[in-house]
């Protein structure tokens, strides 16, 4: 099971478990060497800590539990949850950070992460955690480090897998032609096989869907160096993609608070989705019977949400911001985040409860996956990734209306990206 | 300000006080808004104008470096541009024409004697005091390509509006926009028209018909030119509000489908805060506001012309 | 030959498709809101609310933030109005009464400010307000609110003020009023239905703003309805019926102040925009 705790990290959990039964959990700070003799005091504060998942009508009140779980364990440091909605939040929060302002802790996405990074925007963490020592998943704890720095600890990652109603489809496609089969014999009346997403008003979320494809088709944006946007096996993706939109098994035009709620009233039987899924679908429709399993494309690997959490490098209380990162951090404490985000994984592992796997007997499909997910990203050009996937998106979307080829499209879309990276 | 002294000077050329204290009151009353209106717009604006010259980037706004011209010869360049400004031209026009002339029947339509006119004349304002993101919401809702009732009554009547729905269809998106424009607009046409039609001197109209006028003829001659003033400031009003119209088209399609509802300001806002551009951003800024400003400038000449000529 | 008049039974039927046309979004709002999952996503759609789901709007008020978002969004439509009235009645007077070198210039200025977009505005006005410490304030979106309304309502009020008789003004000048009281106690009474008008765009300016409030606003606790509502429209699943319950409550002041005021917006846009 990818889940057992490897050993290194269980010396780790009985050295913090120790630590943190000696000190006070508002003093916890870098075990390191390096750390100053005497601990500076973390002074007084009320810190803000923006998440886009803060105001998910089903995430929302778990991550609530564990702030206010982190604000009782102390009196030092107070944590204000700053609900910034996801459609703006990048926007939002880059904007006040390039203004000199912003929120203390912030979790990021990947895309912005890497900006903000690039530009100067967080605070080197290097120094601040002490990251050999916590039993980071390797995987995902890899794209934290941008220009030989580390900006940011994962706090949550969730891989893609797919989600198929278990009334409609008994038993999931293995191959991409069963899913294509599965997608057609389970399209009638007004019941669609499958959803994505396809509209320029969901650039963000075409993004992320196609990212499965191409990957999962053996492709890649860039190989760290060049984009490979137009390569082979990318067009291949997108082809695939293209050829279920053509056949007619999704509700066209669809965005994805339509479709996931077409799902959740079982008019909708596949999707690919990540783990956050799994609480709003459970939070919209209890009665509604699904399963997952991981994506059956050629190759196994698949896009993940990657979000880091991150202190502003403006912040007046970094030491405040570094309390609460290296609280989180604690064995504990990622059991309970863990628990509190459903399917998702946390920056260590951490192994699931009986009680967790009898109600979600699934959860290891995700779990799974982890070691072949890819933040979605175009690796080596994070900073310019939003203008990538614009560029990408909408050539995309002018192949799926007919107006050219995926070849084509991903030939321009090539011969754009380069003249936008120079 | 030079405009005091300069106000000075003419009032001493003039010799005339004005009649309602010293020569300083009228500064001493425009000062407030003016200063205020100096620090909130014209200071931000001057930024802007600078920022337009400049490479800069949203996460470092601080760091500006000086490109000359660049920003506007890369933008001018660029084929999505000039599709950009084509688009805001056609939203525009349609806008405006389609407003004015939806909101001048419907004034024309209340201007009259029927039962309940008073209740009639109130609701007609609902969709103009209707708050921009609740429209955009109940209007995505009801174009939504599945379950949206206009989808539903569109293919129920056999109109084809393609499978991936309005909002989705490059060829139906920006008219689907402009239908929901006019909806929020045509109110504050209509109730502005309709004062100014009852000020339409009862007696002209009688006389025209008495002496054996067709409506057609007594609307043209009469009615036509004692709103005409108006028709031409509420379609000014219309031009430039609908060159900065943002909420609506952005939470409905954001520029696209393959952007075909992209307007000035929503490439402009895509530019700052998708890719970061404040320097492009500023620049195509700069373009909207001079196409505000000749079509102001140029409506100003054409009314002056037109008294001139009268 | 008789011209032919519209029969008033023609009349009104034209009427009830135009307020037909009028209100049916605003209605379906309202019956979206109040349609169980499976009306919404059936064949055939509800086509009147079902109140046996009146829940959404009371779980809405009692649940979420709607009731904060609310009162922020009246806070700083109350206080725009406030702010904008109180500069835009001298300048209004100015503009009005008194001819001055620049008075063009500064008509002119006025139409500039409202062909620039709140889009191009964020950024230098955000790092004005950093400067200032008046970001993540409510006072911070009643300046920015203010300053983008100020010319619609001087604007308004001009015009209601060309309309008053000079010699009322005389007549108190007699008396050696100031020109202050002479505004104050002669004309603010007279044009008081226009300062009505001018209230009312400018608090329902300030209440639908949505860019400023989006880029200043950082405090959950601090948001307006406006940027609440716009950020269900996304991915995070919240149930349709929610999202129109929450913009039927949002709209519905909105439309019941214009109602109750509306003769005097009517009466005070119309003065503004015919001789602005």
């Amino acid at each position: 099971m990818a889940h057992s705790t490897s050993p290194r990290s269980r010396r780790a959990a009985v050295a913090l478990a120790l630590a943190s039964g000696l000190a006070l959990s508002a003093c916890s700070s870098p075990a390191g060497s390096d750390a100053p003799a005497e601990e500076e005091a973390v002074e007084p504060a009320t810190i803000t800590f923006a998440a886009s998942t803060f105001g998910d009508p089903g995430l929302g009140p778990r991550l609530q539990g564990l702030i206010d779980e982190y604000n009782s364990s102390q009196d030092v440091v107070t944590i204000e949850p700053a609900a910034v909605p996801f459609p703006t939040f990048g926007q939002t929060v880059l904007t006040q950070m390039g203004g000199g302002e912003g929120p203390d802790l912030v979790r990021f996405d990947m895309p912005e992460f890497t900006s903000a990074a690039d530009a100067g925007l967080l605070e080197p963490l290097d120094d601040l955690i002490d990251a050999d020592e916590l039993g980071l998943q390797p995987g995902p704890d890899e794209y934290m480090t941008v220009n030989d720095s580390r900006y940011g600890v994962i706090f949550d990652t969730s891989n893609y897998v797919m989600y198929y109603n278990t009334d409609l489809i008994p038993e999931p496609p293995t191959t991409f032609d069963e899913f294509m089969e599965t997608a057609k014999a389970t399209t009638q009346g007004d019941v669609y096989g499958l959803a994505f997403r396809q509209t320029q008003a969901e650039e963000n979320g075409v993004w992320q869907d196609i990212f499965n494809y191409v990957y999962g088709f053996g492709g890649e944006w860039s190989d760290g160096e060049e984009l490979t946007l137009n390569n082979a096996k990318n067009v291949e993706g997108l082809e695939a993609y293209q050829s279920l939109y053509d056949a007619n098994v999704i509700p066209k035009g669809a965005d994805a608070a339509t479709f996931r709620k077409m799902f959740a009233q079982g008019k909708v039987g596949m999707e690919l989705n990540n783990g956050g899924y799994l609480v709003a679908t459970r939070g919209t429709n209890p009665d509604l019977k699904f399963s997952v399993a991981p994506i059956p494309f050629p190759v196994r690997a698949q896009g993940a949400i990657m979000a880091p959490i991150v202190i502003n490098a403006n912040s007046e209380h970094k030491d405040a911001a570094t309390d609460f990162i290296n609280w989180v951090l604690e064995e504990e404490n990622q059991v309970a985040l863990q628990e509190a985000l459903g399917a998702s994984s946390v920056a260590t592992e951490t192994e699931r409860t009986e009680e967790q796997l009898a109600e979600t007997p699934f959860l290891p499909v995700y779990d799974e996956l982890t070691n072949s997910s890819a933040p979605q990203i175009v690796v080596g050009f994070g900073p310019q990734t939003a203008d990538i996937r614009k560029i990408v998106v909408t050539q995309v979307i002018a192949a799926l209306q007919g107006q050219q080829t995926m070849k084509e499209a991903m030939d321009k879309a090539q011969d754009e990206a380069e003249q936008l990276v120079g | 300000m030079s405009a005091e002294r300069a106000g000075a000077d003419v009032a001493l050329k003039r010799r005339r006080r004005s009649p309602l204290g010293s020569r300083w009151t009228p500064y001493v009353f425009l000062l407030p808004a003016a200063a205020y209106i100096f620090v909130f717009q014209a200071v931000p604006l001057v930024q802007e104008i600078y920022l337009s010259f400049t490479r800069t980037n949203l996460l470092n706004p601080t760091r500006s470096v000086w490109v000359g011209l660049e920003n506007y010869e890369k933008i001018f360049a660029s084929a999505g541009f000039q599709q950009t400004l084509l688009t805001t031209l056609v939203y525009v026009i349609a806008c405006v024409v389609g407003a004015v002339g939806s909101g001048l029947g419907v004034a024309l339509l209340l201007n009259g004697r029927f039962p309940g006119r008073g209740i009639a004349r109130a609701l007609v304002t609902v969709p103009w005091a209707a708050p921009g993101i609740a429209t955009a919401l109940i209007a995505t809702w009801m174009l939504n390509a599945q379950y949206g009732i206009i989808t539903r009554v569109l293919r129920a009547l056999g109109v084809d509006v393609g499978e991936s729905g309005i909002l989705d269809n490059p060829d139906l998106a920006l008219t689907a926009i402009l239908a929901t424009t006019i909806w929020q607009l045509f109110p504050f046409v209509a109730v502005v028209l309709l004062s100014a039609l009852q000020s339409v001197p009862a007696e002209l109209t009688e006389a025209a018909e008495m002496d054996g006028a067709n409506r057609w003829w007594t609307f043209r001659v009469v009615t036509w030119q004692v709103i005409k003033p108006t028709v031409g400031l509420v379609a000014l009003l219309m031009t430039i509000w609908s060159l900065r119209r943002f909420e609506l088209i952005w939470l409905m399609t954001r520029g696209g489908p393959l952007g075909t509802t992209r307007t000035l300001v929503i490439d402009l806002y895509s530019q700052a805060f998708d890719s970061k551009q404040l320097g492009n951003a500023a620049a195509i800024g700069m373009v909207g506001i001079v196409i505000a400003l000749i079509v102001v400038v140029g409506s100003r000449l054409v009314s002056r012309a037109a008294e001139r000529g009268a | 030959m008789r011209r032919v008049r519209i029969g008033v039974v023609g009349r009104m039927i034209g009427v009830l498709i135009v307020l037909g046309i009028a209100v049916f979004p605003i209605y379906w709002m309202f019956t979206t809101a109040l349609s169980s999952d499976a009306d919404l996503f059936a064949a055939q759609p509800r086509l009147v609310p079902d109140f046996g789901q009146f829940g959404v709007f009371v779980d809405a008020l009692a649940d979420g933030p709607t009731l904060t978002w609310l009162r922020n969004s009246t806070v700083v439509a109350v206080g725009t109005t406030a702010l904008s009235i109180v500069l835009g009645i001298p300048l209004a007077y100015a503009l009005s009464r008194f001819s001055f070198r620049g008075k063009v210039a500064v008509g002119l200025l006025l139409l500039m400010t409202q062909m620039l977009p709140e889009a191009l505005m964020v950024v230098p006005l955000f790092s004005l307000y950093r400067r200032f410490e008046l970001l993540d304030s409510l006072v911070g979106l009643v300046l920015a609110n203010t300053a983008f309304v100020l010319p619609i309502v001087a604007l308004v009020l001009k015009g209601a003020i060309d309309g008053v008789p000079r010699e009322l003004e005389e007549a108190a000048r007699v008396d050696g009023s100031r020109p202050l009281t002479v505004l104050l106690r002669i004309n603010v009474p007279i044009i008081a239905p226009a300062i009505a008008a001018a209230a009312v765009i400018a608090f329902f300016h300030a209440w639908n703003e949505y860019v400023f409030a989006v880029t200043f606003i950082f405090n959950k606790a601090l948001q307006p309805a406006s940027v609440g509502l716009a950020g269900f429209v996304g991915e995070q699943g919240t149930a349709i019926q929610t999202i129109m319950a929450v913009a039927f409550m949002f709209t519905l002041p909105a439309v019941a102040f214009y109602l109750f005021a509306q003769k005097y917006v009517v009466s005070g846009m119309t003065a503004g925009a015919v001789k602005g």
